[in-house]
């Protein structure tokens, strides 16, 4: 850590940290009721409605506020200069963390405004626009003093922006359907497929320039060209959402172009990755924060890039939209490219911030913890796959009503609910370690000049 | 590659895409009207979806196939169940689904929520999104009720169903009305003896019911009603 305000980035990272460990627990709860026979006075008190907005808006809560801490770090190094005004920081935190708290308890006693993810009640969204007014002035004016740009920047700010922006198409009460869901995917798909993958680049980038040691030019050359395809395939691509919601026909030609070629940038960003740690000028370490990056392009391409062009064509999309098909995609893709990348992060920036020399750190528990958790994820990812199958040929083909085609899926359901134990368990590892991170431990081999405890 | 190549990439990828979006966008704007039949989109309509809305419904059902997995698509609601089958399960859900193995919550809704409810999902059942979902398929349903009724003319279930006039409260193929769920969706949850003993006496099997009851039919009179509307599911 060279600037004292990258610090600011810690309090981000614990929070989202334990907020990741309860959303995970809370879909382990999801995935039971799917298999168990839940009783109906309980049924009563705490649908799985509630539970599931739960499990989604504290996703997407801990992962901003993820973005937001590693935006705090990555700021400083990349300008050259100190956060500009270090206590606004604090100030966003507090606020952004009140107004979630303020929404799940709301959630819990029935406050809420009913349209998926985008559940938090409007005094409450409010609230947030103005926490992200707070976060863009503060990282706008620390750029805009330093006057160094760098195509992290621009892609890091172009992306905290887009996102912002997109955040208030969500915000209003349409009248007609049609029309809400389809603005409810630009907040949705252009996040996830547009200003997220900005971020994530950006991101991406950064730690590869700091951990590799390759020329920046290089690195910010393809940052150009992967950002031009997720932007060219993302934005148009957001047409795969409006096959069936009762728009008209072009979009199925339009979705299915687009979104076909969705996963290129991804690929990019593979082989862009394994070519910065090929021609890398250092070693490689500490292995963990490795074992995490290379998990995240990888489970990036395949959950997102693969499992996304599996059911992308109207022609498939027909039989696939809305079943269990939907959820395998969604949770092998916000674990391989946002939640792997908040990881990856946390596990270069807190050591750093922590003043451990050379980044490092013990990293005994924390392989068995990642191990646990990508394996629980993986087959999470599958089960949902093997039920989502089923669902599609037994209701979509086959006719049978939903209730019956359920019956047989309970099973796979309960796979998916082993994993999730394995992902719980993995997680609340995961946490635990980098809470509680150590300074690396020297092999006895190593010289004694290495041995100098680190203090800063 | 050049950088400068990189960040012409970079531009024209972005711009052409958001030019082609945005266009589409008025465009499609300017088409909801007729394809959502915006028309009957009135004020009770409005206060259904914020109904549905208010008390989360979305998180466990689909509508248009977005939303949570957990439950039963809306979209074509209304057509596959009818009106006073969603009217039950709104009211009742304790009862409606207690032999089911996942359970509604019972959200205590008003009478007026309730009709707004329904007047909502009557809506949403019409508009034209490329006949999507596939189980509820105005086409499929049409084309097997039809080669079923082709073929059965002289079947004595088919000619007690018309005596008895099921169609003024269930639909049939293309024809008959929403007030009750549609029979060849009913021949795909039950058998013939299970629907022999509801026509005897609906209360005892679903409490609440709004069916009249069909016991002066005689035993086997019933039985073949049950063969026809279960052949009728078998159909599609």
């Amino acid at each position: 850590m060279r600037y004292r305000t990258q610090s600011i980035a810690y309090p981000y990272f614990v929070i989202a940290l334990l907020l990741f460990a309860l959303q995970v627990i809370v879909g382990l709860w999801l995935a039971v009721q799917y298999f168990v026979t839940i009783p109906q006075a309980f049924v009563n008190i705490f649908p799985f409605s509630t539970a599931r907005a739960l499990h989604t808006n504290l996703l997407v809560l801990w992962l901003l506020l993820g973005f937001m801490g590693a935006t705090y770090y990555l700021v400083p190094d990349e300008t050259g200069t100190d956060i500009a005004w270090p206590k606004l920081a604090y100030a966003q935190l507090v606020l952004l963390v009140l107004t979630g708290v303020a929404a799940m308890v709301g959630f819990i006693f029935g406050w809420t405004q009913g349209k998926p993810l985008l559940e938090i009640p409007t005094p409450l969204d409010f609230l947030v626009v103005i926490g992200a007014l707070m976060f863009l002035a503060n990282v706008g004016i620390t750029m805009i003093r330093a006057r160094r740009w760098t195509a992290i920047q621009g892609s890091l700010l172009g992306g905290l922006v887009f996102l912002a922006v997109m955040y208030l198409f969500g915000m209003p009460f349409y009248r007609n359907l049609a029309e809400d869901w389809y603005y409810w995917w630009w907040v949705i798909h252009l996040w996830v497929e547009g200003a997220w993958e900005l971020i994530a680049a950006a991101l991406t980038a950064f730690i590869l320039i700091q951990m590799t040691g390759v020329d920046r030019k290089v690195v910010e050359k393809w940052l150009y060209v992967e950002l031009g395809l997720f932007l060219f395939t993302g934005i148009a691509g957001t047409g795969h959402h409006y096959y069936w919601l009762g728009a008209p026909k072009y979009w199925l030609w339009v979705g299915g172009f687009f979104s076909a070629l969705e996963p290129l940038p991804i690929l990019l960003m593979v082989v862009d990755a394994f070519r910065d740690i090929r021609d890398r000028a250092t070693t490689i370490h500490p292995r963990l924060t490795w074992i995490y990056l290379i998990g995240m392009v990888v489970l990036h391409l395949i959950g997102a890039g693969l499992f996304g062009f599996a059911h992308t064509l109207p022609q498939i999309n027909y039989y696939t939209h809305g079943s269990q098909v939907t959820v395998s995609h969604g949770h092998l893709s916000f674990y391989g490219a946002y939640v792997l990348l908040n990881l990856t992060f946390f596990y270069f920036a807190i050591p750093r911030i922590r003043g451990f020399s050379n980044g490092d750190y013990d990293q005994k528990t924390g392989k068995l913890a990642f191990g646990l958790a990508t394996s629980g994820m993986i087959g999470m990812g599958l089960a949902f796959g093997a039920a989502g199958i089923l669902q599609t040929y037994l209701e979509r083909i086959l006719g049978q009503p939903y209730m019956i085609a359920q019956q047989p899926i309970r099973f796979w359901m309960a796979v998916v609910a082993v994993h999730g134990l394995m992902m719980v368990a993995g997680t609340i590892l995961i946490v635990k370690h980098l809470l509680t991170l150590k300074p690396a431990v020297m092999e006895p081999r190593k010289k004694m000049a290495e041995m100098i405890p680190a203090v800063e | 590659m050049s950088n400068s190549t990189a960040k012409l990439i970079f531009w024209i990828g972005t711009l052409i895409s958001l030019a082609l979006f945005l266009m589409l966008t008025i465009d499609t704007s300017r088409r909801f009207a007729a394809l959502t039949h915006a028309d009957k989109l009135d004020d009770q309509v409005v206060r259904g979806k914020r109904a549905f809305e208010k008390r989360n419904c979305n998180d466990c059902h689909t509508i248009l196939g977005f939303g949570s997995y957990f439950a039963p698509d809306l979209t074509r609601t209304y057509v596959r169940i009818g009106e006073y089958a969603i009217i039950r399960r709104l009211q009742q859900p304790e009862v409606a689904f207690a032999a089911d193995f996942r359970k509604m919550p019972q959200q205590h809704l008003a009478e007026k929520e309730i009709s707004d409810i329904v007047v909502y999902l009557q809506w949403v059942s019409n508009i034209e999104n490329h006949d999507w979902p596939p189980q509820d398929s105005q086409t499929r349903w049409k084309n097997s009720t039809d080669r079923l009724l082709a073929a059965a003319a002289l079947s004595p279930g088919a000619a007690l169903i018309q005596q008895e006039n099921c169609l003024a409260c269930h639909t049939l193929g293309s024809r008959g009305d929403s007030k009750g769920p549609r029979l060849e969706w009913i021949g795909t949850r039950r058998n013939s003896a299970w629907i022999s003993d509801y026509l005897a006496d609906p209360q005892k099997l679903a409490p609440g019911s709004l069916m009249p009851d069909y016991a002066r039919l005689a035993p086997g009179q019933r039985q073949m009603m049950g063969e026809f509307i279960v052949a009728a599911g078998r159909g599609r």
